[in-house]
């Protein structure tokens, strides 16, 4: 790793030529139906972003897995069907000033990406995006990024992560993409005062968000594995209203739908769309047997796969602590808390609970 | 290539089995697919019909008949309405084979026990045909299949072709009030057909499938005869759309059924959570 220091002008001048390059340049705007909110979204100048501000909405999933996104056309004649392939390979893009839990989320979703047979088109999408980090500085008390392992100058999934120092920032350079993206910019040299200033400001920032939760401990997963059949589950699920907005705003959640849909009689497109396990319909069998038939099973099941299933399988916690679901949440549902009521839990009730199993 | 992308299949035959179940045959359109293709029985496919989608079935066909494959469905959500509304000739998509198979290697020199409810006869088919095509390098072969009613029986022919071998034992029931004056053979669930019929478990694997309830009330009966959970073998039908492990919907517990099944061991499913 080599470090830069990066002036305001430096970043600007990075901006400019990637966007006459037509290269696009994503960051945090403000969102255009409410100013008080963030959207990530193409800039066209250092000055259209909002940084410092405040977390987006909406993760950086939709850059890698569209909300929805065409699998393959068909066009079906009295001959035959033919299939019209979707290019795999993406235009090259910049993300700038992602929050390090965004970027952090990515990698965290490409180990069940490349699981045997390998998604070409989140990997063609990973391929082609940059992806420069600022350290968060606008933590509320919905994040937990530190419960997770990572925290607000975590340079996880990031190309470079950059630090606020006096006068511009300081640029760490974590992979070739990072270093080639940066060459030309900046200098080399970064004085003590930079350095000394990045190294505070971290540690503020990690000040500032590591009591919202307590750490997970590496036998949680197993514990809820155990507990499966807890009587928690149900009391816990009462105020879900099985919306799935949790699902939409998260960065690690990727479950997904596969449709076709007709343009005309004869031709069509096969879609993948967003979908989430929090839908009745998710687990629905054509004979009307459904494995989740209530809300408290569908609840269960995401704090299952999040902290128990995702890191047996992928030694991964499928969650970065970001808070978006406990802010977006009209039950009033909140991550942090239950995680937190679900860890004394398991420190009170370390074994397996009755009528656990079977 | 990406791994959503279908090959085509021509369907080259269609068998009516009951009033709303159906089979396909089905070729590779591409001679070069059609060659390398080879797949496992118990193994399944995403079959389909463009328009409308992709279903999930297993392989009906046994792996010993090259040069196409077979599935059976029953008519009742949008892609399989779909698919039986194309004839011979039409194409479908596949993508497949997916999962994991039934241990054929592992049962050689052993007996074997095949039961199937209903439509859960097309995996236990392909492991029939499988094992009945090498015939000689199996003991005992014995099949224990019913349904709700003699008009829900599938693969009728098949059925009369296993009633003439004298080396198979062929067990058929009906459920009380699904007979016809003509039906010869039992009137009775399942389980307790099993039971009547199965003498022993010694030296004997079981095949079992069917619908959640039939496998529900069967399992004790084969614990009973002696089968151990490790020789009893089951699949699991969740729904799926990917068939990869990506789309996060056929899980039980951190078990992915398309990765880690669809077949998977009596002692398996007890140890799984119990949500399915």
């Amino acid at each position: 790793m080599t470090q830069r220091f990066l002036s305001h002008a430096d970043l600007g001048a990075l901006v400019a030529e990637l966007v006459a390059a037509h290269t696009r340049v994503i960051a945090p705007v403000r969102a255009k139906d409410d100013a008080r909110q963030l959207d990530y979204l193409p800039i066209r100048a250092l000055a259209d972003a909002a940084l410092g501000v405040a977390l987006p909405r909406r993760s950086l999933k939709e850059f890698f897995l569209p909300p929805t996104e065409v699998l393959l056309s068909y066009r079906q004649t009295k001959e035959g069907v033919e299939i019209k392939e979707v290019p795999t390979q993406a235009q090259p893009q910049v993300i700038l000033c992602a929050s390090p839990c965004d970027a952090a989320a990515l990698e965290v979703v490409d180990k069940v990406m490349n699981w045997e047979y390998r998604d070409e088109l989140w990997f063609g999408r990973r391929e082609a995006t940059t992806i420069v980090s600022l350290l968060c500085s606008i933590m509320d008390s919905s994040c937990f990024c530190s419960a997770i392992g990572l925290g607000p100058d975590s340079s996880r999934g990031s190309d470079v992560l950059l630090t606020p120092v006096e006068g511009g920032y300081r640029a760490q350079v974590i992979t070739p993409k990072g270093e080639a993206l940066l060459k030309d910019y900046g200098s080399a040299e970064l004085s003590a005062a930079a350095e000394a200033g990045a190294e505070a400001a971290q540690l503020a920032a990690r000040a500032r968000v590591a009591n919202n939760a307590p750490a997970i401990p590496a036998e949680f997963s197993a514990w809820l594995a155990e507990n499966f059949d807890h009587p928690i589950w149900k009391t816990m699920a009462l105020r879900c209203n099985g919306c799935g907005a949790c699902a939409g705003v998260c960065p690690t959640c990727h479950c997904f739908d596969i449709v076709d849909e007709h343009e005309s009689s004869e031709q069509g497109v096969r879609r993948r769309n967003w979908d989430s396990c929090q839908m009745a319909k998710f687990t629905l069998h054509a004979s009307g047997h459904n494995p989740r038939q209530s809300q408290s099973e569908r609840f269960r099941q995401r704090i299952q796969h999040k902290f128990s299933v995702y890191p047996r399988r992928f030694d991964e916690i499928l969650c970065t602590g970001c808070g978006r679901c406990s802010r977006i949440c009209p039950g009033g549902m909140n991550l942090p808390e239950i995680l937190g009521e679900l860890m004394a839990l398991a420190k009170s009730e370390p074994e397996k609970s009755e009528g656990s199993g079977q | 290539m990406n791994i959503y992308q279908p090959h085509l299949m021509r369907i080259v035959e269609i068998t009516d089995e009951t009033a709303d179940t159906r089979t396909l045959k089905l070729e590779f359109k591409d001679p070069a697919v059609a060659a390398a293709f080879q797949f496992s029985a118990g193994q399944f496919g995403e079959y389909s019909a463009f328009g409308e989608g992709e279903s999930t079935f297993c392989i009906a066909s046994s792996p010993t008949r090259k040069g196409y494959i077979e599935c059976s469905f029953k008519a009742s959500g949008k892609v399989t309405k779909a698919l039986r509304r194309i004839g011979v000739g039409d194409t479908v998509g596949f993508r497949g084979p997916y999962g994991n198979h039934f241990p054929i290697e592992e049962m050689k020199g052993h007996s074997v026990l095949f039961v199937a409810g209903g439509i859960g006869l097309a995996p236990v088919r392909c492991a029939i045909w499988n094992v009945l095509d090498r015939r000689d390098e199996f003991k005992d072969v014995t099949i224990v299949y019913g349904a709700r009613s003699v008009a829900d029986l599938v693969y009728k022919r098949e059925l009369e072709q296993w009633a003439q071998r004298d080396d198979i034992r062929l067990c058929l029931t009906v459920d009380p009030g699904g007979q016809t004056p003509e039906w010869k053979g039992d009137v009775a669930f399942l389980p307790k057909v099993i039971e009547n019929h199965v003498v022993t478990a010694e030296d004997t694997y079981a095949l079992i499938c069917g619908p959640p309830i039939m496998i529900k009330l069967t399992l004790p009966v084969l614990a009973k005869l002696g089968f151990a959970a490790e020789r009893i073998y089951t699949t699991l039908e969740n729904r799926m759309k990917c068939g990869l492990g990506k789309c996060g919907r056929c899980n039980i517990g951190s078990t992915y059924v398309c990765k880690d099944g669809p077949v998977f061991t009596a002692a398996e499913m007890l140890k799984m959570p119990q949500e399915f």
